[in-house]
């Protein structure tokens, strides 16, 4: 029997592993310039009149290629913990609004130091988006606790998601910058546009997040079965607690800062993983979310590039065609065994 | 209501403790294994149940019984250290509960409470293996002898044979049982159980309540539970604590505790309400003499 899962769990991780590397190669190589693999060979190789591709590849197609494996990773791994901590298999950054949350002080603080010609760093953006989330997340959690259901705590969700999205309209609305057009692309979530720099500050906040989840891989599992069997064998709940508030929402402001709010990738992918897997352990589905989260980006984004070139659709788009079937298939599947997982 | 506390075990461990510290004498307590003194308990600092005085030894079974919210749940969760008291104290061996730490106490005290456990995808011997927390590393990866004796304990509880199937399919019956599975691989001194036979048919009640005598017998297991068959509690039990009101209402072996009319009075069964019914009062003449 152990083994029988052992080898499903490695398949699982290569299939999720060539993946990954599957469709980043496809990623650099397809666009509106068809790039061959033996020209990016070429190309990195140095050879003279390979410049601009290089350039394409290098300064545009690798950091984007990489924005979307972070990104997406980061993404999966934020829906896995909001839907482990409200025990509720649609819970995600986008639907319970902390996305929108983020993305409404990204948009405020952003306009304010554009007025003040102040330049902006990433961490600055990643701040205000964290601010953001806690504060969406806040009301989540004041809400949760008077309301009842999981279907219920969605629909507030939806709704914070929107007053926040109304506000950052209008503020975008009302701001009339030059950068608006820029504010407005990033506001409907999208990676383009994402430099060498850029890359490197996500990947170290994320990776620094992914560790700490990590460490928490443990009293999750606990927790996933029920408060009190969590307290009974020696989980600090509180503690807990706070902990997934804080790492989910840094994920999910790390999302909002760099690429806006993306949507569906958060419920999606944790439930296509677990499926694959076959166990919700903590311990397999932290990676494996993450590489899944990366998988469906690079593809969703590949072909928001790449069906309508050379305009662009915007990333949420596409996560919205692919995630929201599954999110309905889920809520229908969930529905039939609810005396199961309702608490 | 006349307060019978002046049986109860609770009351002269109370009265010894006082003659002891009138004389000047150190207190022995360690005959007992669990105690409580003083313990109040209830939510949001409104106290529910005052001075609650239990004094168990060691393989000693405790069943707590009384009417519909009456606060045995609340004061199991108590107990288990998940509700913060709001008076007096709980003691375990030779350690207060509330100066314990969260991973020290969960090697010594074990819940099975009513709340359902989520076990998506996990198969029953997955879910007993859960219960090995408290000594595994920082990953919560079992080790080899930590899975040996998961196996041991699934033969004791009789699960051995769905070990491999999924937790969410098999019966009420079998859940509970695994779930007592669990909380003895956590390899407890006591166990604190809530109402662990509600919902299982009169087999599963008797077959569950005899693999508690058999871990007493075995590992000196002590247990605290909750339980509404009054027959099974009178079997089972070396003492009773009957909870009624703001008061513990009666603490003492099950002889003292079935004696005359007390149950009657405890569950407020009022014979003026079935006066016109033959069939009825033939049956609360037999509640009094279960």
């Amino acid at each position: 029997m152990d083994k029988h899962r052992k080898y499903r769990y490695i398949a699982a991780f290569c299939m999720l592993g060539a993946g990954v590397f599957v469709f980043f190669v496809l990623y650099i190589c397809m666009g509106s310039v068809e790039i061959s693999v033996r020209e990016m060979m070429r190309a990195f190789a140095g050879v003279d009149d390979m410049e601009t591709k290089r350039r394409i590849l290098w300064d545009i197609r690798f950091p984007r290629a990489m924005a979307a494996l972070i990104l997406g990773g980061a993404l999966a791994l934020a829906g896995y913990l909001l839907q482990t901590f409200f025990h509720n298999p649609i819970a995600g950054p986008f639907v319970l609004g902390i996305s929108s949350g983020a993305k409404m002080t990204v948009a405020l603080v952003m306009i304010f130091l554009m007025g003040r010609t102040v330049r902006v760093t990433s961490a600055d953006l990643i701040a205000a988006a964290f601010t953001g989330a806690l504060l969406s997340m806040g009301v989540v959690l004041l809400l949760s606790r008077r309301v009842r259901g999981m279907s219920m705590l969605v629909v507030c969700g939806v709704i914070i998601g929107y007053i926040c999205s109304a506000v950052t309209e209008l503020v975008v609305t009302f701001a009339e910058d030059a950068d608006i057009v820029n504010l407005h692309n990033w506001s409907r979530g999208s990676f383009s546009g994402m430099t060498w720099e850029n890359v490197k500050v996500m990947a170290a906040v994320v990776f620094v997040t992914v560790f700490l989840v990590f460490r928490i891989a443990k009293p999750l599992g606990a927790y996933q079965m029920g408060e009190t069997y969590a307290a009974g064998v020696g989980v600090n709940l509180r503690l807990l607690r706070a902990g997934i508030v804080i790492l989910s929402s840094m994920l999910s402001a790390c999302i909002v800062a760099f690429a806006g709010p993306v949507s569906f990738v958060g419920i999606a992918a944790p439930h296509l993983v677990k499926k694959l897997l076959g166990t919700a352990e903590p311990l397999l589905m932290i990676p494996a979310c993450f590489l899944g989260g990366s998988v469906f980006c690079l593809f969703c984004d590949l072909l928001a590039r790449t069906m309508l070139a050379p305009t662009e659709l915007s990333i949420s788009t596409v996560t919205a065609i692919f995630g929201a079937p599954v999110v309905l298939w889920m809520m229908g599947r969930k529905h039939a065994d609810r005396h199961v997982n309702d608490p | 209501m006349v307060h019978q506390n002046k049986e109860s075990i609770g009351f002269l461990v109370n009265q010894m403790e006082q003659i002891c510290r009138a004389k000047g004498m150190a207190v022995d307590m360690e005959q007992y294994y669990f105690t409580t003194q003083k313990m109040c308990v209830g939510y949001d600092g409104r106290p529910l149940i005052k001075d609650v005085e239990i004094a168990l030894e060691q393989g000693e079974f405790l069943t707590l019984i009384g009417p519909n919210g009456a606060g045995k749940s609340t004061v199991l969760k108590s107990i288990a250290g998940q509700l913060r008291l709001l008076g007096g104290s709980v003691c375990l061996g030779e350690n207060v509960l509330s100066e314990m730490k969260r991973n020290e106490l969960a090697r010594k005290m074990s819940v099975v409470f009513t709340q359902k456990v989520r076990a998506e995808l996990k198969t029953c011997r997955d879910v007993a293996a859960t219960g090995r927390y408290p000594y595994t590393g920082r990953f919560g990866v079992l080790s080899k002898e930590d899975w040996r004796l998961v196996d041991e304990v699934l033969e004791l509880t009789r699960t051995a044979n769905i070990a491999g199937q999924d937790f969410d399919t098999v019966s009420d019956g079998q859940k509970q049982r695994v779930m007592l599975a669990r909380a003895i691989c956590q390899e407890p001194e006591i166990l604190v159980l809530d109402e662990p036979t509600s919902y299982l048919d009169i087999r599963y009640k008797l077959e569950f309540l005899a693999i508690l005598e058999e871990m007493r017998d075995k590992k000196n297991l002590t247990v605290v539970m909750s339980l509404h068959e009054l027959e099974l509690a009178k079997m089972i039990s070396d003492q009773i604590l009957c909870l009624k009101g703001a008061y513990v209402e009666r603490y003492g072996t099950p002889e003292e505790i079935f004696e005359g009319d007390f149950i009657r009075e405890l569950y407020g069964i009022d014979d003026g309400i079935f006066s016109g019914d033959k069939k009825f009062q033939a049956y609360i003449r037999q509640i009094g003499q279960i």
